[in-house]
């Protein structure tokens, strides 16, 4: 037997390392860790859409400046970079690639319109501003009948009401 | 309607404009996803444009920055103020996206021309639509709680009844404002009379829990999805009911298209261009036009002969197909008094986690403003607690996530910096985890000026004319929204709640007005009424109180568009129990035309 035959070839996104340098900069920029964003089954979606629509140079010199700024992302001081900094947040967040800033757009020679677009279906369900309030996507994740009456985690508990 | 007569033995056909994808499980699965791919999750968003018969979105409005609006799309709109709904045109129709509350009409909005002064009286009482009522909760499959809508809204219910399913539970939310206000007492001006707040559960056609006592201790089975067995039977809070429920334990009218006997007969892809008339009046048909593909131009015409026809194809569309065939408008009512639910939204932050974004839309509100002496000055309104944050009146939580970012909806604007990062989770889930809405249902008042007309210069694909709207709201709505800010006001205050509500021009603001020196932006309800006005008399009303057209004994207009006034009830409830209703006389009518003829022996003979 072969075992480089049988053995399972593993795929790209199997791999925890995949886009590693990429995940590294979205904690930086969520607030959520490498876990949660993994989870999502968005990495490589959101990596190729960054690519995609600023092209590789312009990443590479927003690396650059959030390594200048200590991986700080607020402490961006290009504007180019600090808009590719919140194009790719708001990717995260909602799951849509916004409209760049028009100075960005031009000075980055896209050839592509510059308007807001969902990534994909999954984009949208796995969008992280709704975990910020321990929500849920609109149509999606459905928490179960009646749990929209129990106060949200980490709300305060609620006093008792007269008879309604 | 269909179901009742096919049931009974009638033969029907049902001639649908458009589609019918959206009744089996793929294509409702197509629809979800097509929803999520959405940058705009309006009503429509779900449901795949068709040109061929071409629906209204409210993306079609936009404002403008000094105030009015601009209007593309299907409609043609030349009124003062925009009319700001839309509907949906495919199997299941505008039920596919409604928000699924079920509220009785309260028996005073059936009078309000003679007890309160403005707008049309029903040819109807509440008494006359009582037990349809009852029928129309059954067939929809409510959810409520009768005592505590006759104790806290007065509505008549007979002795034992209640609802087939338990209420919807009460959000989060609800409980809170409940806690704070119920009891106290407010006044909309300082020498208005008193109104007790209390927050009150608003029935739904929603699965929920069965009510075992339910007709006689037969209790009830929730109807699961249509196109998918035994799914669906509770609500799981999915908080999508508008634009589209993902289980369906929203009712939509494709569960009882489900049901219809083999002698119910669905033609799609047939949009019906004309009612066919002879001289005497007496409807013998439609014209309609057949198109295979929505993307593909083409079509072709045929006609369907009937004993009676009934237009089921929304307010707007009975109107134009009347308009268009040149009928039932001997009264000059046909298209007029244009009805909508004008809808003030407030919103705010409370002073703790509000669990916004979760379980229906709206599961309570306050019902002490829908009726009393104060609707002869002004509208009177039904204020609903809205449950999805300011999704509705802001656009959240992306709006608030592109603010936190710095990213303006100008893209020349400058850019404020943005906070990223552990600041961008906690600021915004503080922010967005605290929100919460008011939306104030205004009754709209029946008006001739506000209409429905066609222009033959403008059609559609097939050659069919667009509908041209001209719509504005009376001072009696606008006092309405006066009173209902002064009431948002007040409880904002007693809430300790940090209002945030904004009223100014500008692209999402196409119901922007100013009164009273003050601004304001409505917005529609999807509740479009009173275009083919149902009365007591031919000469003023196009509809006979069985919603039969006056000119024409064989032809009905069912609707909302037979509404002389829809109170502040969500309308689809009374809507289905007067179809109900007429169903008993179509059955009469068709026993009439079927029976057999009378031998009569010429007088004098033995």
């Amino acid at each position: 037997m072969d075992s480089q035959q049988t053995a399972p070839q593993p795929e790209a996104a199997d791999d925890p390392a995949e886009c590693a340098g990429f995940v590294d900069v979205s904690v930086r920029l969520t607030g959520f860790d490498a876990f949660e964003l993994r989870a999502t089954g968005m990495v490589r979606a959101y990596h190729d859409t960054t690519l995609e629509q600023v092209g590789r140079p312009a990443v590479g010199r927003f690396l650059e400046d959030l390594a200048a700024a200590g991986g700080d992302p607020e402490g961006l001081t290009d504007e180019v970079s600090r808009d590719i900094a919140r194009a790719i947040t708001h990717l995260w967040y909602l799951g849509v690639w916004p409209p760049l800033a028009r100075s960005t757009h031009a000075a980055l020679g896209r050839e592509k319109p510059n308007t807001a677009f969902v990534v994909s279906p999954e984009a949208y369900v796995e969008g992280l501003a709704w975990r910020t309030f321990h929500g849920h996507p609109p149509g999606a994740k459905p928490p179960g009948f009646g749990t929209w009456s129990d106060p949200p985690p980490a709300a305060p508990a609620r006093p008792a009401e007269g008879p309604a | 309607m269909a179901k009742h007569l096919g049931d009974r033995g009638r033969r029907v056909l049902v001639l649908e404009a458009g589609t019918r994808t959206l009744d089996t499980w793929p294509g409702h699965l197509d629809a979800m996803n097509t929803y999520y791919a959405a940058l705009a999750k309006v009503p429509n968003s779900p449901y795949r444009a068709n040109a061929a018969a071409p629906s209204p979105d409210v993306l079609d409005l936009q404002g403008l920055p000094e105030g009015g609006y601009r209007a593309t799309g299907y409609f043609l709109q030349n009124g003062a103020l925009p009319y700001a709904s839309d509907y949906q045109r495919a199997t299941g129709g505008t039920a596919l996206h409604w928000m699924g509350l079920v509220p009785r009409m309260h028996p005073d909005d059936f009078t309000v021309r003679s007890a309160y002064g403005y707008g049309r009286d029903w040819p109807l009482g509440y008494a006359d639509l009582e037990p349809h009522y009852r029928v129309a909760e059954h067939a929809l499959g409510a959810a409520g709680d009768a005592a505590e809508q006759s104790d806290a809204i007065g509505l008549p219910f007979p002795p034992g009844y209640d609802y087939p399913m338990r209420r919807i539970p009460r959000s989060h939310l609800d409980h809170l404002l409940a806690t704070r206000l119920d009891g106290t007492t407010i006044r909309e001006t300082p020498d208005a009379p008193e109104t007790t707040l209390r927050v009150v559960t608003t029935p739904h056609a929603r699965n929920s829990t069965p009510n075992p006592h339910y007709d006689g201790g037969r209790g009830y089975r929730p109807a699961g999805a249509a196109g998918l067995p035994n799914y669906g039977e509770r609500c799981v809070g999915n908080a999508s009911c508008t634009p589209i429920c993902p289980v369906q334990a929203k009712y939509t009218p494709l569960k009882t298209q489900a049901t219809w006997s083999r002698r119910v007969t669905l033609v799609t892809h047939a949009v019906v261009s004309r009612v066919l008339a002879d001289r005497n009046g007496r409807v013998l048909g439609v014209e309609y036009q057949r198109y295979d593909d929505p993307a593909a131009p083409g079509h072709t015409t045929a006609t369907a002969e009937a004993d009676i026809v009934v237009l089921a194809a929304h307010a707007i569309e009975n109107a134009r197909l009347l308009l268009v065939s040149g009928l039932a408008n001997s009264s000059d009512q046909v298209g007029r008094n244009l009805l909508d639910h004008p809808m003030l939204l407030t919103w705010g932050l409370l002073d703790r986690p509000t669990g916004p974004f979760r379980g229906p839309g709206s599961t309570s509100g306050f019902e002490g403003f829908r009726t009393g002496p104060a609707r002869r000055a002004r509208a009177p309104f039904r204020i609903e607690i809205g449950n999805w944050g300011w999704s509705w009146s802001a656009g959240s939580p992306g709006s608030d996530v592109a603010r936190l970012l710095g990213i303006p909806g100008d893209t020349g604007a400058p850019r404020p910096p943005g906070v990223f990062g552990t600041r961008l989770r906690e600021t915004l889930g503080r922010d967005v985890g605290r929100q919460f809405s008011l939306q104030f249902a205004l009754e709209q008042d029946a008006e001739s000026r506000n209409r429905v007309t066609v222009d033959p210069a403008h059609r559609d694909r097939l050659g069919n004319p667009r509908p041209v709207l001209t719509y504005d709201l009376s001072d009696h709505v606008k006092r309405g929204m006066v009173a209902a800010k002064a009431v948002s006001d007040h409880l904002f205050r007693l809430l300790g709640a940090d209002d945030r509500t904004a009223y100014a021009p500008g692209p999402f603001a196409p119901g922007w007005f100013r009164f009273d020196d003050r601004d304001y932006v409505f917005q529609g309800a999807g509740h479009a009424g009173g275009t083919h006005v149902m009365g007591d008399a031919p000469a003023t009303s196009v509809v006979d109180p069985w919603q039969r057209c006056w000119d024409h004994p064989n032809l009905y207009a069912v609707g909302c568009g037979s509404m002389p006034s829809m109170g502040t009830a969500n309308p689809s409830l009374t809507m289905a129990a007067l179809a109900l209703r007429s169903c008993e006389q179509i059955d009469r009518d068709l026993r009439e035309l079927r029976r057999p003829a009378v031998v009569r022996l010429p007088e004098g003979q033995p």
